[in-house]
C-alpha cells in the first residue's frame, strides 16, 4: 500500500487535529486571562486593537515563508503531518531536518522515490522525539526563568526593562547579523530592513503616528526584501 | 495602582503558570499521538534502532537549543508568551516578530506587566494567522503550491533577513548604546564562528553566539544604565 494513503488518512487528520486544537485552546485561554489582567493594568481597547493589527500584518510575511517551506514537507510527509508540525513545536527548518534524519535512519532519502511507510513512520517519530525537549523544558521551567530574570536585573525592579532591552538587542543582533555575515543578497536585505525601520523609528519618536507603529514592520520587511532583489 | 499590580502578580501570573505547565506537559503527550497512530493503528514500526539513531542525529543539532532558546527569548516573550511560543514553535521567525510588533503598536515595554499582556495577544494573533495560512496551504496541496515560480521562493528567502534587520533597528534607535554593544558581541562571535575559531565547542556553535550576544548585552547594558543613573543622581545633588 502506498504510504501516502496512510499519511493522508482521516485518522491521521484527527490525530494531528488534536494537537493543533491544543495550541489554539491554550492561546484562547491565555488571551482571555490577559484581557482581564490588561484591563486592570489600564490597557485601553485602542492599544489592544493596535496590537492585534500590527501582529497580524507582521505575521503575514513570516507565515508566507513557512508556507513556502511547507511544499517540500507536503511532498514527503503528506498533508496532516505538515499542517500539524508547522503549527506545533519546532520550526520550518527543524521539521525538514528531523523528517530527513528519520528517513535516513532507515536508509531512505526524504522525498525520494524510495520513500516508504517505514521511512515515513521513522521520520514522524524523530520529529516528535527531537522536539519535545522545548515544550518539556518550558512546561517545567518557565516560572523559574522569571526568577532568573530578577537575578539578571540585580534584584532591582527598575532594571527589568533594561534586561529586556538588552535581551532584545542581543537576540535581534544575532538573528540579523547571522544573515549579514553570509555576504550575499541576504546581507543587503538585512541592512535595508535595518535602515528603513531605523528611519521609521527615529521619525516616529517625535511624530508618534499610529499607522507607523502598526505598519512599520510589515513595510520594512517587504521593502527590505525588494531592495535585495537586484543582488540575488 | 497597588491593587492592580497585586492582581497581576498574585492572580494572573500564578494562574498562567498553572495552566501553562498543564497545557505544555499535555503538549508533550499529544505530540506522540500521530506517531502512535501510525504504529499502533497502521502497524508501521521502524524499530527502536532507527528511531534512536534518528533521534540522536536530531538531538545533537537541537539539544542545546531546547534550553538556550527559552532562556534567551524569555525576556522578550514573558511568561504566557513563552508557554505559547514553545508549544506552537517557529519562535525566532514568527513569534518574536509578532510580539515585538504588538508591543510597539500598543506602546508598551517588554518586561513590564503591560508588555507581558500585549505579548500574549501578539503571539496568539500570530498563531491564528499561521494556522490559517497552513490550512490554506494544505487545502491547495503540494501540486498547486509547486506552481509558484522558483524565483518567488528565492525572493521570499530574503524576507526574514529584512525582518530581523528591522527588529534590530526598532530596538537600536531608542537604545543606541545597548544596541552597539549587542552588535559588537553578536558580530564578533559570528565572525569567530564563521572563521572556525569556535570549532572547539561541540556541535554547531551558534548556541554560543546566542548566549554571549543575549547575556553579554544584558550584563553590559545594566552596567551602562547603572553608571548613567549614578551620574544623573550625583548631578541632581
Amino acid at each position: 500500500m502506498d504510504y501516502m494513503s496512510i499519511a493522508n488518512s482521516p485518522l491521521m487528520w484527527l490525530a494531528c487535529g488534536l494537537c493543533v486544537a491544543l495550541v489554539i485552546f491554550q492561546a484562547a485561554l491565555f488571551v482571555r486571562k490577559s484581557l482581564i489582567a490588561g484591563k486592570k493594568l489600564g490597557i485601553t481597547n485602542e492599544q489592544i486593537k493596535s496590537a492585534v493589527k500590527s501582529s497580524a500584518t507582521g505575521s503575514i510575511g513570516p507565515s508566507l515563508v513557512i508556507l513556502a517551506g511547507m511544499i517540500s514537507l507536503l511532498v514527503a510527509m503528506g498533508g496532516p503531518v505538515s499542517w500539524f508540525r508547522l503549527s506545533y513545536i519546532g520550526a520550518v527548518a527543524y521539521e525538514l531536518m528531523a523528517a530527513g534524519f528519520g528517513a535516513e535512519a532507515v536508509g531512505v532519502t526524504l522525498g525520494s522515490p524510495e520513500m516508504n511507510a517505514t521511512a515515513f513512520a521513522c521520520g514522524l517519530w524523530v520529529m516528535t522525539l527531537g522536539s519535545i525537549g522545548w515544550v518539556l523544558f518550558t512546561g517545567l521551567a518557565t516560572h523559574k526563568l522569571d526568577k532568573f530574570r530578577n537575578v539578571l536585573a540585580g534584584g532591582r525592579k527598575e532594571m527589568l526593562p533594561v534586561v529586556s532591552a538588552g535581551a532584545m538587542c542581543g537576540a535581534f543582533s544575532y538573528l540579523s547579523l547571522d544573515r549579514v555575515v553570509l555576504f550575499n543578497s541576504q546581507t543587503y536585505a538585512a541592512i535595508a530592513g535595518f535602515v528603513i525601520m531605523a528611519i521609521f523609528t527615529a521619525y516616529n519618536q517625535k511624530a508618534n503616528k499610529k499607522w507607523i507603529r502598526e505598519w512599520s514592520f510589515c513595510i520594512s520587511m517587504f521593502l527590505g526584501m525588494a531592495v535585495s532583489i537586484p543582488f540575488i | 495602582m497597588e491593587n492592580q499590580d497585586l492582581y497581576y502578580e498574585k492572580d494572573f501570573l500564578p494562574s498562567i503558570v498553572r495552566w501553562g505547565r498543564g497545557t505544555n506537559l499535555l503538549g508533550v503527550l499529544f505530540a506522540f499521538i500521530p506517531p502512535l497512530v501510525c504504529t499502533a493503528v497502521y502497524g508501521i514500526w521502524p524499530g527502536w534502532g532507527p528511531i534512536f539513531a534518528g533521534f540522536v542525529m536530531q538531538a545533537s543539532v537541537s539539544g542545546v537549543f531546547w534550553f538556550v532558546e527559552p532562556i534567551s527569548y524569555f525576556n522578550v516573550l514573558g511568561i504566557p508568551g513563552t508557554y505559547m511560543s514553545f508549544l506552537s514553535g517557529n519562535i525566532g521567525n514568527l513569534r518574536l516578530p509578532a510580539t515585538v510588533a504588538a508591543q510597539q503598536a500598543a506602546k508598551v515595554e517588554a518586561g513590564t506587566g503591560e508588555g507581558t499582556v500585549i505579548a500574549t495577544i501578539g503571539v496568539a494573533v500570530s498563531i491564528i494567522v499561521n494556522v490559517l495560512f497552513l490550512t490554506i496551504g494544505v487545502v491547495l496541496g503540494a501540486p498547486i503550491l509547486s506552481l509558484l515560480p522558483a524565483n518567488v521562493i528565492t525572493v521570499l528567502n530574503n524576507l526574514l533577513p529584512a525582518l530581523f534587520g528591522a527588529m534590530l533597528a526598532q530596538q537600536f534607535v531608542p537604545h543606541p548604546k545597548i544596541g552597539t554593544v549587542a552588535i559588537i558581541l553578536a558580530g564578533g562571535m559570528l565572525l569567530l564562528m564563521k572563521y572556525g575559531f569556535l570549532a572547539f565547542l561541540p556541535g554547531s556553535p551558534s548556541y554560543a553566539v546566542i548566549i554571549v550576544a543575549v547575556f553579554g548585552t544584558i550584563l553590559i547594558g545594566r552596567k551602562i544604565t547603572e553608571s548613567e543613573l549614578k551620574k544623573a543622581g550625583s548631578a541632581e545633588k
